[in-house]
């Protein structure tokens, strides 16, 4: 409950902190027509923003003709979509007490090896229906292990040879990026285009949407993604609430001593988790190729990055991912609508979502707000799951030494 | 492998004198056997990882990881060229050239980031290495944000940069005069910022205090020091160094700041953490180590500009996964005992 309180209270906090940061950095913008202050002319106005980001992503409920199935709203499911992966990726590594930085790097890797798989199987594979239920399966999978693969790097390096994971990982962001665009300056450019691109994936193993029902078909949204998203989250909150793999995973993150002790061998656990976690990654890669853009771009969006501030929003809870996910799909598409229909920056999402993530790494800051009003005893400190000081962990058992001290 | 390493470094830990001559020796060696060229662009490039690697050897020895250097990097680096940007390019305030006064706006803007992080670290009692990410993440949507503000791209407008400073007569000494004595303001900086750390770290009271909250907190309450207090002093002095190092590398080396994708600090921050692991957090050592990372991109250069069919990208990214490689070496590092941990002075 506390946590809920915790990330809403962050939320708000972002929020406004954003809105006075967009206030003020108003007044240093140009424009014509602004607020007068002391002669200062603040240009932004935040409540106009905030209205146009959360507002606009819903494709403006308030505003009538509204239908469910506008292209804003299409447009947030679908960032929804891709972020419900990269989410439950960060989530995974983090309730195992490893912080993986690097599903933005896993993403690229199995976005790319998802395009090329699938540009490669099209000659073989018949066309149609069941080019479409052969290609799309084959074309997911193919990421995940892409992801997986690049996700078990780090994991090894970790287990055997005690690299810091959040600095490797952050490293192999900047490697991915290196490894597949020379790939594709190599072979796999498409020769029709300029722009740095693979070539299309047959139109049938994009994934389809389902007729009558649902979304138009040109806005590269599918129910059935979100569908396989919401199916695989509860899938991921099953693994952790009722498997033996889950229950080991979870208590490697919380004491692993412990789970040392029950027989959970450690370095093992480690690569298994980093592989799951790099596979989530790349399958969120996949979808990016196979529902988005229909081919892999070199110009590939922060989805990964987006999804360490849903799983620290969330708490590393899988069914939480969902709810902070479509928030931050709101986010991602309202990023559009304010770059149109507002003179801000769009790159105002960024810090937002930064600011969330600071929020919500200071737990302590709403308590002593909240115990002010509310007297809220909380017995033990609500931080990410993976805080633990990496490089460390026999330090783990040591984690709250600081409130010994008191 | 990662033993071997280990048991090198312990060699220098118990013979330092014999450690530091061997390594003036291979310097001097490694100065005869490459080009003039490659080494002035090699301690170009070392400055803002050697000055955010000092940096972040005075935060975590103090017990709190930061992780946001990077960030630290970002916001100096842009702000710095903003400064000089409204200033006047190329003109002089009160006397003083302007890039000295975006130099300072620099190291100003990233205190100021330091001081959020310090507060949210002590006060708040923040997982610090999420809110280093935070802090880096905003940074990394504040760059273009900023500029897209100020310029109307995420890209800033070009500023003049720093001119090279010759020190008559050092700079004829052989061999390391035209390196050390004909160089530019900010590898000065960079050159009195590691005697001044080394020298605050270790043989000051301050450097004592610092080494004791975060190896002891406890002890150092004892004594009657505020644990908070140093704590906030040494990441505050984090944010001075890396401060110092962004700004002085965006006027002295770029000019203009790419605020799209990773920036133009690309993960430098990061690699500066990596080069203080390498040194096991002693200053000199960082800097040492960090010209093995600025080496090799400047290397890249090199190797670019002389026409080689390596693929650009992949040769880019050889810094980072050198980074992955000497982590590999490195493997566990002994942090300080307390970093990571809260402490609060209590009256029991």
């Amino acid at each position: 409950m506390e946590r809920i309180a915790i990330s809403v209270a962050a939320l708000f906090a972002a929020v406004l902190v954003g809105g006075a940061f967009v206030f003020v950095s108003g007044g240093v913008a140009s424009c014509r027509s602004g607020l007068d202050i002391a002669g200062v002319t603040f240009c932004y106005n935040p409540m106009q923003v905030f209205y146009e980001l959360f507002l606009g992503a819903l494709g403006n409920p308030l505003q009538g003709g509204w239908s469910p199935t506008n292209l804003s709203l299409a447009k947030t499911l679908q960032q929804t979509t891709l972020l419900i992966f990269a989410g439950l990726s960060v989530a995974v590594a983090f309730r195992a007490g490893l912080l993986n930085i690097g599903t933005q790097g896993q993403l690229v890797i199995g976005g790319f090896v998802t395009a090329i798989t699938v540009v490669f199987a099209e000659p073989i594979v018949p066309g149609g229906l069941v080019g479409m239920l052969v290609l799309i399966p084959l074309g997911v999978l193919a990421g995940a292990i892409g992801g997986g693969l690049y996700g078990a790097i780090p994991g090894a390096l970790k287990a055997y040879a005690d690299a810091n994971e959040v600095i490797t990982t952050i490293m192999l962001n900047f490697v991915a990026v290196g490894i597949t665009s020379t790939l594709l300056s190599w072979q796999f450019q498409d020769n029709n285009s300029t722009t740095a691109q693979t070539a299309p994936v047959p139109e049938y193993a994009e994934v389809p949407t389902i007729p009558y029902i649902g979304f138009d078909e040109r806005v590269d949204f599918s129910l059935l993604a979100l569908g396989f998203a919401v199916v695989l989250m509860l899938g991921i909150a099953w693994l952790f609430a009722r498997t033996s793999f889950g229950y080991e995973l979870r208590t490697s993150g919380i004491q692993p001593a412990a789970a040392a002790y029950g027989g959970v061998d450690g370095k093992r656990m480690t690569v298994a988790t980093m592989s799951l976690s790099g596979a989530l990654g790349g399958i969120a890669g996949a979808f990016w190729v196979l529902m988005v853009h229909g081919r892999w771009l070199k110009n590939v969006p922060s989805i990964g990055f987006d999804g360490i501030a849903v799983s620290v929003l969330a708490g590393s809870n899988p069914l939480g991912v969902g709810a902070s996910a479509f928030l931050f799909g709101m986010l991602d598409s309202g990023e559009s609508a304010i770059g149109s229909t507002t003179n801000v920056p769009p790159d105002l999402v960024g810090i937002l979502s930064g600011l969330i993530i600071l929020f919500v790494a200071m737990p302590e800051f709403f308590r002593m707000i909240g115990t002010r009003y509310v007297d809220v005893r909380s017995p033990e400190p609500a931080r990410a799951d993976g805080g633990s000081v990496p490089d460390d962990d026999n330090e783990a058992t040591d984690e709250s030494g600081g409130e010994d001290g008191g | 492998m990662g033993k071997r390493f280990r048991r090198t470094r312990e060699f220098i830990g118990r013979h330092p004198r014999a450690a530091s001559l061997s390594a003036v020796a291979i310097a001097l060696a490694f100065l005869w056997a490459t080009p003039a060229s490659w080494q002035t662009s090699t301690l170009r490039l070392a400055v803002p990882i050697a000055l955010a690697a000092i940096g972040g050897i005075f935060a975590e020895k103090s017990g709190v990881i930061n992780i946001g250097i990077e960030g630290l990097l970002i916001v100096s680096a842009f702000s710095s060229i903003i400064a000089v940007y409204w200033l006047g390019d190329g003109g002089a305030t009160m006397g003083v050239s302007n890039l000295w006064w975006g130099l300072l706006v620099g190291i100003l803007v990233s205190v100021l980031f330091a001081l959020i992080f310090a507060i949210v670290c002590i006060e708040f009692k923040a997982d610090q290495i999420i809110a280093g990410l935070a802090i880096w993440l905003i940074s990394l949507g504040l760059a273009p944000f900023a500029s897209r503000i100020v310029f109307g791209s995420p890209n800033t407008a070009s500023v003049a940069r720093f001119g090279s400073v010759t020190v008559p007569g050092l700079s004829e000494i052989p061999i390391v005069g035209y390196l050390l004595f004909d160089t530019e303001p900010q590898v000065y900086l960079m050159l009195a910022g590691t005697v001044a750390g080394w020298y605050l770290l270790s043989r000051t009271t301050f450097g004592r205090w610092v080494v004791a909250s975060g190896e002891n907190p406890k002890a150092l309450d004892t004594a009657g020091v505020d644990v908070r207090k140093v704590r906030y002093a040494a990441v505050l002095l984090s944010g001075v160094f890396a401060g110092l190092g962004g700004a002085g590398f965006a006027l002295g080396t770029l000019g203009t700041f790419a605020g799209g994708g990773d920036t133009a600090i690309n993960g430098r921050g990061f690699i500066a953490i990596a080069t203080y692991l390498l040194a096991n957090y002693h200053p000199v050592g960082a800097v040492l180590s960090s010209f093995l990372f600025a080496g090799l991109n400047s290397l890249q250069t090199a190797l670019q500009s002389a026409g080689y069919a390596i693929p650009t990208e992949l040769i880019r990214t050889i810094p980072h996964m050198s980074v992955i490689v000497v982590l590999v070496l490195v493997g566990r590092t002994r942090l300080p005992d307390a970093a990571g941990d809260h402490y609060e002075s209590g009256e029991d």
